[in-house]
């Protein structure tokens, strides 16, 4: 029969219906196919775009050499001191014999040989350079004098053809200023300078130390004026017969003194009447000798290198009796192998060493760690430089060739431990969790923890969940199992309409109203939660003691109906009470008292106020699931529970809760996943502080909101614009995390749970 | 019935053989009684006017097409309906002469008294332990001892024990269909009820596993008033002391089995019985 019907010539017309049917079949399956592969695809896209932007962080950085050329202008000397310009265009040499070099840095070719006014009687006997990116240098001379120069290039773009011309400035004045009145030769000098003063420091061959300020005087119309001058002062220190070198911060505060026997002395110069001493640190182990010292860039920590190849980092930290040099971390070259030289970066807190092997290492001080070293040749470097974008490596190696070599190193702040671990920051008591990812000044590093945000995030998302998940989760449980189906039916349609929200709304009413109105009524916003339940409670049981003719006209499953005026009653009572409160407990202001007692600081944007308004947006979320879970628990085991004599209460906690569990639960994530990745209403309710404090009346700054605020202002593929990426990596492992979590545990609770 | 020997389940007919007491419901002690019984859900009338008097310790089937309102009947014995919201009742029930729909009653405890198994088995998302300790643990018992006892007995007496005893932590869910509806019956003996009500228990299951629950409900009948309601009518007529065929709400015939089954006085009764309709 089947057979026949089969192979029947007449099935034609069937034949063709099968066909359409097999076409709308494969068209669904290949749409459903399409959208599914779609979101995956979509969702790896995202993926991969994140870790595409993320990934050159920790790309390692590289050096290569670009060009080779001998000494431009050999006979004006030999180098001081040479830098490279901004463009990596010009660089200059200053010799033995004042002569400043201008050349071409990539092919050693002489642009300007310039004689500085020393006179022709004296010679140069000291060297220092002053801050690099104001581009002073200072010669100490054999008569006690010092001159101070400034070298600057100006751009200009004749024929559109970008054209450096270099200029040499003498800023105090072309004549050499007069340090020691005896006339000593200067053995050591060091310069500190900026818009108001400046400050030579100079050692004399007789031992004394001598410091000149010069402080810019207000009627004085033009730098080509010569600048008043102050008063000598001369300042007596134990031991510095060994003096090996001088170093004064840019705010001319504080001076440091390396001595041969490997200490440093610190000298207060901020007051120049009385220089005081402050302490004498050794810095190095016996036997070993201080080969370089010299400022991180922003002039607070000090680079230590010693004969051994390390180089130690130290800054003031503030202590009882005040700020205390203290080492904070270390770097190391190939071991046994002097520092020769050390310069640092002028817009991050990298620097470069060289070793006697005529290696060079590049170095990040907070990342803590030394990012390459290369060998440049078989024998030392005399002198090496970085330019300012610290992109170019000029060495000046002692046979007298010059090599220019090329850096790529653009994120060397970024490190596992700047972005996990606590940091020691210059000036911060001690290492910490820090976010501050923008300053005012190159002289003050970003601060890259990842810590404080995630710590934000969690802290917002756990206070949302305090607030959220009971509420939600009790209210689920009283709308499925005990509310009358036609409450029902208004009920959970309304708290559903609630996910519908804006969030910038709730943030904007909770930044704008929720904020201040829990701030001046703290006692109140108190009371509602300790007499909330009460009153609820008592009212149940006010209810349930009543006669029964008054308690069956309401009908069975809208007692929670005559609730809802309680409840505000309790609200509008407790927010009355509440100056009252405040005068009687806690002296007319909580937030004080708490200060004072408690000690408790009071932030009027905090986690109460997030936990309330996010707790509001992961309500409806958690209710709805919650809720469709509790209801599809098969009526035949309420029915069995029941029918063995359990109570509706017992039979909901013993067995409903039990077998909705793993709905209850993913609910719960869900809610989870929804208050870490919120935005909108953390930015707008919470201060945006990213402090590591659990205290319920802080705020925070959570990863999401952080991305919001800064990636505006971020510059485009920075190390800022690309730490907000890894923070928006991070958020999406969170999350990832988090749901990949709760479907495990789901799967394993339903497994377990689910009935057939 | 000679439907009895066509079985083709090869089920041993031999085992389930009643001794052939002659039972008289004028002599029997009576359990549950209903008296003008009219039930309604919303505007439907379910019952109407039933009056039925239980005997104790003895098997009752009640009979009849789908809809006749067996299963309403059944439910209101432990006040199942109550959980329907438009459910109505006039008339009243007596358990032991004790009115069940007085308002002093409280429900849980009746329901305590008078057990239930459904039709399709719902053991608790739990512990086959658990499952069968779940009533007593209601209760607030929390004694280690006595819950293993009453677990070994129940299950003992849902004829289970031997086959569950090595996995007695293991999930209930893990059983097969017949062992699952063994263990509900060993759930609800384990808080010693005075009657479990059968709404058709062995449905859903195979010709094995309902061999072994009509086995039991044998065994039972000993301890506890048993009222069972079925579809089919060679399991009533095996396993029941007595009959009642229920018609359209109505109680039409209440008798020992063996005459409603061999010479019913109502001619409804013989229909059903004969196969003309249901």
């Amino acid at each position: 029969m089947t057979n026949s019907s089969d192979s029947a010539p007449n099935s034609l017309s069937r034949k063709g219906q099968y066909n359409a049917r097999n076409i709308k079949d494969w068209l669904t399956g290949f749409g459903m196919g399409v959208g599914g592969i779609g979101v995956i695809v979509a969702i790896v896209l995202i993926f991969f775009y994140l870790l595409y932007v993320v990934f050159p962080l920790f790309i390692p950085a590289g050096m290569h050499k670009l060009a080779d050329y001998p000494l431009p202008a050999r006979n004006a000397g030999q180098t001081l001191h040479f830098t490279v310009e901004e463009q990596n265009e010009v660089a200059v040499r200053f010799t033995d014999k004042a002569h400043a070099v201008f050349f071409k840095a990539r092919t050693g070719e002489v642009i300007q040989d310039i004689s500085l006014p020393v006179p022709a009687k004296n010679s140069t006997t000291s060297f220092a350079h002053g801050q690099l990116s104001k581009g002073q240098v200072v010669y100490g001379l054999d008569n006690g004098k010092a001159l101070v120069v400034r070298y600057t290039y100006k751009i200009t773009y004749p024929d559109d053809k970008q054209l450096i011309t270099p200029q040499i400035e003498f800023p105090l004045g072309n004549k050499p200023i007069t340090v020691d009145r005896r006339g000593e030769p200067l053995l050591q000098v060091s310069l500190g300078s900026d818009d108001e003063k400046n400050t030579i420091v100079a050692l004399t061959q007789d031992k004394r130390l001598l410091m000149v300020r010069l402080q810019k005087a207000e009627s004085m119309l033009s730098d080509e004026d010569e600048e008043p001058r102050y008063e000598q002062s001369i300042v007596k220190l134990p031991a510095v017969e060994k003096a090996a070198s001088l170093l004064v911060d840019n705010e001319q505060h504080i001076l440091y003194v390396a001595e041969q026997s490997g200490h440093v002395t610190v000298i207060d110069i901020s007051e120049t009447d009385e220089p005081k001493f402050i302490e004498r640190v050794r810095v190095v182990t016996e036997n070993i000798t201080i080969s370089r010292m010299r400022f991180l860039t922003g002039g607070i920590s000090l680079l230590i290198g010693d004969s051994t190849g390390v180089t130690t980092q130290w800054f003031p930290v503030r202590e009882a009796e005040g700020f205390r040099l203290k080492r904070i971390r270390s770097f190391a070259m190939t071991k046994g192998s002097a520092v020769t030289d050390l310069v640092t970066e002028q817009r991050r807190k990298g620097f470069v060493t060289a070793n006697a092997l005529g290696e060079v290492a590049v170095h990040h001080s907070t990342a803590d760690r030394t990012i390459m070293q290369k060998k440049l040749a078989d024998e030392p470097p005399a002198h090496i430089t970085i330019s300012p974008r610290a992109d170019t490596l000029l060495a000046e190696m002692k046979n007298t060739d010059f090599q220019f070599w090329h850096i790529e190193n653009e994120h060397p702040e970024i490190s596992w431990r700047v972005l996990w671990q606590q940091v020691w920051y210059e000036s911060y008591e001690q290492p910490g969790y820090t976010w501050q990812s923008s300053s005012a000044s190159n002289d003050f590093e970003p601060k890259y923890s990842l810590v404080p945000l995630a710590f934000g995030t969690l802290k917002a998302a756990f206070y949302a969940m305090l607030f959220a998940v009971p509420l939600a989760i009790m209210g689920a449980i009283y709308t499925a199992y005990f509310m009358t189906p036609v409450m029902r039916a208004y009920v959970k349609p309304s708290i559903e309409i609630m996910e519908a929200l804006p969030t910038v709304i709730l943030g904007f009413l909770a930044g704008l109203w929720l904020a201040p109105g829990i701030e001046q009524n703290l006692p109140g916003v108190f009371s509602v939660l300790v007499l909330l339940p009460f009153g609820v409670i008592l009212f149940a049981w006010g209810w349930h003691n009543l006669p029964a003719n008054i308690r069956n006209r309401v009908p069975e499953g809208w007692q929670a109906a005559i609730l809802v005026p309680v409840v505000f009653l309790i609200g509008w009572f407790s927010i009355g009470i509440s100056p009252l409160l405040e005068t009687v407990l806690f002296s007319g202001d909580m937030r004080q008292w708490m200060d004072k007692e408690l000690g408790m600081g009071y932030d009027q944007r905090n986690s109460l106020v997030v936990g309330i308004a996010m707790g509001v947006a992961v309500i409806p979320t958690i209710f709805s699931i919650t809720e469709d879970a509790i209801f599809s628990v098969p009526k035949h085991l309420t029915f069995g529970s029941l029918a063995l004599g359990a109570t509706p209460w017992q039979t909901m906690m013993r067995v409903v809760l039990l077998t909705a569990s793993p709905g209850i639960f993913s609910a719960v994530m869900i809610g989870l996943g929804r208050a870490v990745g919120e935005t909108m209403i953390v930015l707008m309710a919470t201060g945006n502080t990213p402090v590591m404090d659990f205290s319920i009346f802080q705020g925070m700054r959570t990863l999401s909101a952080n991305i919001a605020v800064e990636m505006p202002e971020s510059e485009v593929n920075s190390t800022h614009y690309r730490v907000l990426f890894l923070a928006a990596l991070v958020l999406f492992i969170f999350t990832f995390m988090f749901n990949t979590m709760a479907e495990i545990v789901r799967h394993r609770l339903r497994r377990k749970y689910s009935s057939l | 019935m000679a439907s009895d020997t066509g079985l083709t389940h090869g089920i041993n007919l031999d085992a389930l053989e009643r001794k052939s007491t002659v039972l008289n419901i004028e002599s029997e002690t009576i359990c549950l009684e209903t008296n003008a019984l009219d039930l309604f859900y919303g505007e439907k009338q379910a019952l109407k006017g039933v009056n039925i008097k239980l005997p104790e310790k003895r098997v009752s089937a009640f009979i009849g097409p789908s809809g006749c309102g067996k299963s309403t009947l059944l439910r209101c014995f432990n006040r199942m309906n109550d959980l329907v919201d438009t459910c109505r009742i006039a008339g009243s029930i007596t358990l032991n002469g004790e009115d069940i729909y007085a308002k002093s009653v409280d429900v849980a405890e009746l329901r305590r008294r008078v057990g239930m198994v459904f039709q399709k088995p719902n053991p608790f998302p739990k512990s086959i332990y658990e499952n069968v300790a779940y009533g007593l643990r209601l209760q607030g018992v929390k004694n280690r001892r006595v819950l293993d006892e009453a677990v070994e007995r129940s299950l003992n007496g849902a004829a289970l024990w031997d086959e569950v005893k090595d996995r007695l932590h293991d999930s209930a869910l893990g059983l097969s269909g017949g062992q699952q509806q063994r263990l509900v019956i060993a759930r609800a003996i384990a808080i010693e009820p005075k009657v479990l009500l059968l709404d058709e228990p062995a449905s859903a299951l195979d010709p094995i596993s309902t061999l072994k629950i009509e086995e039991l409900i044998h065994e039972l009948k000993d301890n506890y008033t048993i009222i069972i309601v079925t579809h089919n009518m060679q399991q009533a007529a095996r396993v029941s002391d007595y009959t009642a065929f229920m018609y359209m709400g109505e109680l039409i015939e209440f008798g020992d089995t063996d005459t409603i089954f061999t010479n019913p006085s109502e001619k409804q009764t013989e229909d059903y019985i004969t196969g003309r309709y249901g």
